[in-house]
C-alpha cells in the first residue's frame, strides 16, 4: 500500500515511470497459489490462472487463425507455421550421427559381419529358441515370431548352454540366433546373436500384444515381408539397424503387401507388423455420382488411391541394453556399447 | 528454452596421438594449442585405405627426437614400419601363416646397438600361438631398399593355449607374456631363455580352481623388471613380484567384466586399469585400494590406455569409437574425438610441442602441408635434426627463419 502513495505523489513528476513501478508493483503482489496455505482459496486462485491461460491461448490462436485466412484471401502466403518444440528436434548435438556422405561409414559397412547378407551374397537363417522354463505367452510369442522372419527355426532350449547353442548353430550355418527369455510367464527380453563372429544386441522387450488380443488382426501370409527401418541415426544405431535388418530376406516380396516396420523413437524400437492395401473406395462414389461418362470416373478411381493398413502379427517395444563384442560371451566379452547409469544426466540425448 | 546440458571439456594441452583401427586406417590427432591454455584435439592426418583385413593389431612407437618410427602388425600378416610424422612407409614385410596365427605383440625396440648402424632396427614380435621373434630391418628410405634379416631368431614362449599380452620393460631386456591357458613369464631377450614363470593361486575356498586366462599385463617401472601388474579375464588385478614369489603378492577384484587393459604410471606404484564394459579406473598397486574411476560415459570396452611421458594425461580409445584424453589428478575427461571406426590401439608421439603449432600458425594452411612435405625430405637427406624442444628461445627463431626460408623456396619453386 505504502508503495501505491509513493506513485500517487509522484504522478505528477512522471507518469511513464509511474506506470512502470505499478506493473512492477502487480507483479510483486502476485502470489503463487502454491503459496497460499488455505485450500479453498488455493485452489480458486488456481482455476482463475488457468482460466486466464487458456483464454489468452484461445486468444492467440485465432488471431493465428485469422492471420492466415487473410494471407489466403490477399492471394499472399500465409505466415510460417510455429514447429513446436519436442524432445526429438531438441535433441542434444551428437557427433556420432551418420552422414550420407561419410566414406568411412560405407567402408566399414562392407567390412562388417552382416555385408554378406546384406549383399545377397549368403540368405539369412534363423535359429530361435528360448530361456529354460517357458510357458504360456512365450511360446506364442515364438510361433508368431515364426512367421513373421521367414527362414527361422524354432529350437527347444532343453538344458544346453547358451555357448554350446552358438557353437551348433554356427556349425549348422545359422546366420543369427534369437533367444527369448521370460520372466513370470512374460517374455521380457530378447537376445540376438549374430552368427558365427557377429556381435550380440541385448534387448528389453516390453508392451507385448499378441496378435490374437489386437483387434481386426488379419493374418499374415508367407510372401517375404518389406523391412522399414526408420530413425537409425548414429553409428550405433546404424549397426543396430544392419543387424535388424540381417534377419530378414533383402528380396522382399512386394506381391505379398506384408510390412514389418522397426520404428526407433527416443531409443525405443516399436516392432509393427502390418498389411497394407491400396484401395479407391471414395472415388468409386464421385465416380458414381458423375455417372456420365464411365471414361472419366475410371481416370478418378485411379487417381484417388489411398493406402489402408491392417496389422498382423505381434506389437512389441525394444531398448537396446548392450552390444556385445562378438558372441554371447557374459564373462570375458568385451562390450561395444553398454547402457550406464551416468549417461542418463539428460532426457535430450540419445544413442540410437 | 529446452535445458540442454554442455557436456563441458576443458580441452588438452598440446599432445600427438595415433591411433589405429580395425580397417587399418591411422589417424593422427593434435590437440595444437598456444602455450598454457588448452584446445580440442582434432584429426589432422588420415593414412590408408580402408580395409578390413589390413586391420592393425598392434602397433609400438619409438619417439626419439630424430627419426621416430612406427612399427605396426596387420592382421594380413603385414609388419610395416612407419615415419609417425607423416606416414610414408618405410619398410614392411609379410609373415607367413597369419590367418590363423596373428601377431599379437609387437615392440619397437628404444635402445640403440652399437654394433648395428643408427638406421637399423630392432622388433620383437610374438603370434597368439606363441612364436615369438626378434627381427632387425634395415631402414632405407624406400620400403624397398630395406632389408629384413633372413632369419629372425625365432622361439616358441609356450606349446598350448593363447597368447593375448606381451610387454617388454624398460631397459629392453625382458619380454613378458602371458595369456588364456599361459601363465606369466618372463624371458631374457639376450639368451632367449625363459628365466621366471608365474604360478596361478590356489583353490579358493569352495576348492574351485580357475585357470589363467591374462588379459593385460605391464611392468610396472621404467627401471625395475621385477614387478609385474597384469590383469585377467576373470576380472582380477594382480601384482607380481619376481624377486619375491612366484604367486600373485597382491590380488584384487575390479568390477564385473574382463580386464583389457592395464598401463603402469610414471610412479612406479599407480596403475591404469581398463575393462571390457567401459569402465576405467587409476589403483594403488602397492595397497591394491582403488584411487577412484575416469567417469565420463565410456561405454566400449577399452582397448588401450597410455600415459603421457611428462604431462599428466592418459588417453585411452577403445569399441566405442572414441578416443578419450583424461587428467591423471583430477581424473576429469578433458575431451573426447570420434573417430568412427572400433579403436585397436593408441600411441602417444612425445616429442610433439607447441613450436610446430606456431609455425601452423605463421604459415598460411595451405602452404603448411607442402612445408611440411619439404622439411621431411630434407630431413632424410640431412643429417638428423627435427624436432627439437622449444625451451631454448633463440632456438626457435632460428628454426622460424629456416622454415621462412623453406617457404621461400617452395614458393620459388612454384612460381618456377
Amino acid at each position: 500500500m505504502g508503495g501505491k502513495r509513493k506513485n500517487r505523489e509522484e504522478e505528477e513528476n512522471n507518469e511513464i515511470v509511474e506506470e512502470e513501478r505499478e506493473v512492477s508493483a502487480n507483479k510483486k503482489r502476485e502470489i503463487l497459489p502454491s503459496l497460499i496455505k488455505n485450500k479453498q482459496k488455493r485452489s480458486a486462485v488456481h482455476a482463475k490462472l488457468k482460466h486466464e491461460k487458456k483464454k489468452e491461448k484461445k486468444k492467440k490462436s485465432k488471431a493465428r487463425e485469422a492471420a492466415e485466412r487473410r494471407a489466403l484471401e490477399l492471394g499472399e502466403e500465409p505466415p510460417p507455421k510455429p514447429v513446436p518444440r519436442t524432445i526429438e528436434n531438441t535433441r542434444e548435438a551428437d557427433e556420432t550421427v551418420c552422414r550420407p556422405d561419410d566414406e568411412e561409414l560405407f567402408a566399414g559397412n562392407d567390412a562388417d559381419e552382416f555385408s554378406s547378407i546384406l549383399k545377397r551374397e549368403a540368405t539369412p537363417k534363423i535359429l530361435i529358441t528360448t530361456c529354460r522354463f517357458n510357458s504360456s505367452r512365450g511360446p506364442a510369442f515364438i510361433k508368431e515370431l515364426l512367421s513373421v522372419i521367414p527362414n527361422a527355426h524354432y529350437y527347444k532350449r532343453g538344458t544346453y548352454d547358451l555357448k554350446k547353442i552358438v557353437e551348433y548353430a554356427s556349425k549348422k550355418e545359422f546366420t543369427s540366433l534369437i533367444v527369448v527369455h521370460t520372466n513370470r510367464r512374460e517374455p521380457d527380453s530378447l537376445l540376438i546373436v549374430g552368427l558365427p563372429n557377429g556381435p550380440t544386441a541385448h534387448f528389453k522387450l516390453s508392451k507385448l500384444v499378441l496378435r490374437k488380443d489386437i483387434k481386426n488382426h488379419g493374418n499374415p501370409t508367407t510372401h517375404m515381408p518389406e523391412l522399414v527401418l526408420t530413425n537409425f541415426t548414429t553409428r550405433l544405431g546404424h549397426r543396430i539397424g544392419r543387424m535388424i535388418q540381417a534377419l530378414f530376406p533383402q528380396d522382399p516380396n512386394f506381391r505379398g503387401r506384408r510390412v514389418v516396420t522397426f520404428h526407433n523413437q527416443r531409443d525405443f524400437i516399436f516392432f509393427r507388423h502390418h498389411r497394407y492395401i491400396f484401395e479407391s473406395k471414395e472415388s468409386k462414389k464421385e465416380a458414381k455420382g458423375k455417372n456420365t461418362n464411365d471414361g472419366e470416373g475410371e481416370t478418378i478411381l485411379k487417381g484417388n488411391v489411398t493406402a489402408r493398413l491392417q496389422e498382423c502379427g505381434p506389437r512389441f517395444t525394444l531398448k537396446l541394453i548392450s552390444v556385445q563384442h562378438g558372441t554371447f560371451d557374459t564373462k570375458g566379452g568385451e562390450y561395444e556399447w553398454v547402457h550406464k547409469s551416468e549417461m542418463d544426466t539428460s532426457r535430450r540425448r540419445f544413442f540410437l | 528454452m529446452p535445458r540442454t546440458i554442455a557436456v563441458d571439456c576443458p580441452g588438452c594441452p598440446p599432445i600427438r596421438a595415433i591411433t589405429f583401427d580395425e580397417l587399418g586406417l591411422i589417424k593422427v590427432i593434435e590437440s595444437r594449442s598456444n602455450t598454457a591454455s588448452s584446445s580440442t584435439p582434432k584429426i589432422v592426418d588420415k593414412w590408408g585405405e580402408p580395409d578390413a583385413t589390413r586391420c592393425i593389431l598392434s602397433a609400438s612407437i619409438n619417439d626419439r627426437k630424430s627419426h621416430p618410427l612406427l612399427a605396426l602388425a596387420r592382421k594380413n600378416g603385414h609388419i610395416e614400419l612407419i615415419n609417425p610424422l607423416n606416414g610414408e612407409i618405410r619398410a614392411s614385410t609379410i609373415v607367413e601363416d597369419c590367418l590363423e596365427d596373428p601377431i599379437i605383440g609387437l615392440h619397437l625396440f628404444r635402445k640403440e646397438q652399437e654394433e648395428l648402424s643408427s638406421m637399423s632396427c630392432r622388433l620383437l614380435t610374438c603370434t597368439t600361438k606363441g612364436k615369438a621373434a626378434l627381427r632387425t630391418v634395415e631402414v632405407s628410405n624406400r620400403p624397398t631398399d630395406s632389408v629384413w634379416d633372413d632369419s629372425p631368431r625365432t622361439w616358441n614362449v609356450c606349446a598350448s593355449g593363447d597368447i593375448l599380452c606381451s610387454s617388454v620393460d624398460g631397459s629392453e631386456n625382458y619380454a613378458l607374456f602371458g595369456g588364456k591357458g599361459v601363465e606369466l613369464n618372463l624371458w631374457d631377450l639376450e639368451k632367449c631363455t625363459k628365466t621366471w614363470t608365474a604360478k596361478s593361486p590356489p583353490k579358493n575356498n569352495l576348492g574351485i580352481f580357475t585357470p589363467s586366462w591374462f588379459t593385460a599385463a605391464t611392468f610396472l617401472s621404467k627401471d625395475d623388471h621385477h614387478k609385474i601388474a597384469a590383469g585377467t579375464n576373470n576380472h582380477q588385478v594382480r601384482l607380481y613380484d619376481i624377486s619375491a614369489q612366484r604367486r600373485p603378492v597382491i590380488s584384487f577384484d575390479f568390477r564385473e567384466s574382463a580386464i583389457k587393459a592395464v598401463s603402469a604410471d610414471l610412479d612406479g606404484h599407480t596403475i591404469y586399469v581398463g575393462t571390457g564394459s567401459g569402465d576405467l579406473a587409476s589403483v594403488d598397486i602397492r595397497t591394491g585400494k582403488l584411487l577412484g574411476c575416469f567417469l565420463g560415459k565410456c561405454s566400449g570396452s577399452i582397448r588401450s590406455i597410455v600415459r603421457h611421458p611428462e604431462l599428466p594425461v592418459i588417453i585411452s580409445c577403445g569399441l566405442d569409437r572414441y578416443l578419450r584424453f583424461w587428467n591423471v589428478e583430477t581424473r576429469q575427461l578433458l575431451s573426447a574425438v570420434f573417430l568412427k571406426q572400433h579403436l585397436t590401439k593408441v600411441v602417444i608421439d612425445s616429442n610433439f610441442s607447441i613450436e610446430e603449432t606456431d609455425r601452423a600458425a605463421v604459415d598460411p594452411p595451405s602452404d603448411d602441408t607442402r612445408v611440411n612435405q619439404n622439411e621431411v625430405e630434407e630431413d632424410d637427406a640431412s643429417p638428423p635434426v627435427k624436432r627439437k624442444k622449444s625451451s631454448k628461445e633463440g632456438q626457435q627463431h632460428k628454426k622460424l627463419k629456416f622454415k621462412k626460408k623453406n617457404k621461400k623456396t617452395v614458393e620459388e619453386d612454384d612460381s618456377s
